[in-house]
């Protein structure tokens, strides 16, 4: 199909094909793991920084399952509760050699995990004056993604609900003020829950989305990997097809001149 | 902030080891020896007693510009304007005497073990005691930690700490030589008839100690405490390629973090450990 041809998707220089970046925490094997990317398409994958375990050095590098394959890396920062912490974690991440993204992600309640808007405004300031392309996991407030637009975020990631609860778009009206202001690509990360959030945040703008639990775990991954990618796309096309308006009533799909028949039913007036 | 606490040659009162003379008669040779920190300890007298012998302290500490440190009582230390406490394991919590004393006053922990040394640094203390390290008058009954703790405390704990408990000119060697940089006397300087020269002498041997340590111990038996990724691990590397090979890391796609700074792998071999270095490897794992 060429619709998708003439619709570059660019963050920090790279141009992407696929809108769809995926997650790789929770799932059941590395096996499946493989596979669900294969099905999504994606060509941007997200990762955590953790410390190796000196007790059991068996090799849960997820490296070893994703190396060579052409992926543009995200590390992202979770574990870190302060912008001094996600820079931390961020340098560690680059130093690894595996390019200069970075997913500024730092939560700020034990339940919820959402994320601290104040040190994620912080971290995204440091991190875009250290050469990072830096895409920061914050909260749908329109004001604040414009504020880690300007501090200069490569992309930004609202979240539809808190990560790994599968709400959806909680709220749709604000997600579609971030995508009417954004000069930058917005990505909703966190809540996804089924590939209809996906055609939904996609219908209101969002350029991309990232997803993992919803993935990970779903009954069969593969198949909830391939259904969002084909969400992404579905959802793309129909925002920039253009939808109808909504109206209150009805109007015949069919011609009515040269029907058979009168109209038996009530006539509205006029 | 408190300020940074440093101190080579530590005194405490004694009045049971000179009746005859007096108390600031003694402390002011022990300061002209280069007592760099005194602590007015006297358990036998009443508050008000030790209220003005602290006065006094303070006066004649504060023209040598060095601190005093307050036994047991930090209304006291308060009411003179010293400049902390002392406190012993039956002595009021750390935490209690820190928010009487509140944040900028030092507060130092008597230690009999290294469990003990480990809580009273976490609790935040300026510096810790360490003994007795010999048997001692001024403590009896109590038993000897020896130097195999001071040892310990030079290979684990950050904060300063000082050797006390029995140490004299004779045996100041020894205490050195397990790792003390500090240490700390009551009888050996008060009980002498020359406090001056006990301490000039205890002085010369810390700060010649310094000098010509590193040598005692060959490099190979050398073993040295060091956190690695938040746990407390015993090694002999010396080198971060050292210690990333003792855990059979050398060859992984991992990342070095030594005291909060990234180290490249190319540099794992020039870079040393020091002792209480805080180490992180760490790799990447699946995330969203």
């Amino acid at each position: 199909m060429n619709t998708r041809l003439n619709d570059p998707f660019v963050i920090g220089g790279h141009t992407l094909q696929s809108r769809f970046f995926l997650g790789t925490g929770r799932f059941p094997s590395p096996a499946v793991l493989q596979q669900a990317l294969e099905a999504s398409g994606t060509q941007v994958i997200t990762f955590a920084v953790r410390r190796i375990n000196l007790d059991d050095l068996a090799d849960d590098n997820v490296l070893q399952h994703v190396a060579n394959r052409g992926f543009v890396y995200l590390p992202n920062t979770s574990g870190a509760s302060n912008a001094d912490e996600a820079v931390r974690i961020a340098r560690l991440a680059r130093s690894a050699g595996l390019g200069n993204w970075i997913k500024v992600e730092i939560s700020a309640h034990h339940r919820t995990l959402l994320p601290d808007p104040i040190e994620t405004l912080r971290a995204t300031e440091r991190l875009v004056k250290e050469q990072f392309i830096v895409l920061p996991y914050t909260s749908d407030d329109p004001v604040l993604c414009h504020r880690l637009e300007e501090a200069g975020a490569a992309a930004v990631m609202p979240g539809g609900a808190p990560i790994g609860t599968g709400l959806g778009i909680l709220n749709p009206y604000n997600l579609g003020l971030i995508v009417e202001e954004a000069r930058v690509p917005i990505i909703v990360d966190a809540g996804i829950g089924s590939a209809q959030d996906v055609v939904q945040a996609m219908e209101l703008g969002a350029d991309g989305i990232l997803a993992n639990t919803p993935i990970a775990k779903a009954q069969d991954p593969v198949f909830m990997a391939l259904a969002m990618k084909l969400a992404v796309e579905a959802g793309r096309l129909s925002r920039r097809a253009g939808r109808i308006p909504k109206k209150r009533y009805a109007s015949a799909s069919s011609e009515l001149k040269g029907r058979l028949f009168e109209f038996a039913g009530t006539e509205g007036e006029g | 902030m408190r300020r940074k606490l440093d101190f080579k040659l530590y005194v405490i009162t004694g009045e049971s080891y000179h009746s005859s003379r007096d108390m600031l008669e003694v402390m002011e040779a022990a300061l002209r020896g280069g007592a760099d920190i005194v602590q007015l300890r006297d358990k036998k007298i009443s508050k008000r007693e030790l209220l003005e012998k602290a006065r006094s302290l303070r006066d004649l500490t504060s023209r040598y510009g060095v601190p005093l440190i307050i036994n047991d009582h930090p209304d006291v230390a308060l009411a003179v304007n010293a400049d902390g406490v002392h406190l012993g394991q039956d002595d009021l919590p750390l935490s209690v005497a820190r928010s009487v004393l509140g944040p900028h006053r030092l507060i130092g922990i008597s230690t009999h073990t290294i469990e003990q040394a480990r809580v009273a640094e976490r609790a935040g203390a300026d510096y810790i005691g360490v003994g007795p390290v010999y048997p001692t008058g001024t403590k009896p009954g109590r038993q000897a930690v020896t130097t195999s703790y001071v040892s310990q405390a030079a290979a684990e704990i950050q904060i300063p700490f000082v050797a006390i408990g029995g140490i004299t000119t004779d045996n100041a060697e020894e205490v050195l030589k397990a790792g003390a940089r500090r240490l700390c006397a009551v009888s050996a300087i008060v009980g002498s008839n020359d406090p001056e020269g006990v301490c000039r002498n205890l002085l010369e041997q810390i700060t010649g100690w310094k000098s010509g340590s590193s040598a005692e111990i060959p490099a190979e038996e050398r073993e040295m405490v060091v956190t690695v990724n938040g746990r407390q691990e015993r090694t002999k590397a010396t080198t971060m390629l050292e210690l990333a090979e003792h855990y059979k890391l050398a060859d992984k796609h991992i990342v070095a973090e030594l005291d909060g700074d990234i180290v490249p792998r190319q540099s794992w071999r020039e870079t040393p450990l020091r002792i209480g270095a805080s180490v992180e490897f760490v790799h990447f794992v699946g995330g969203g």
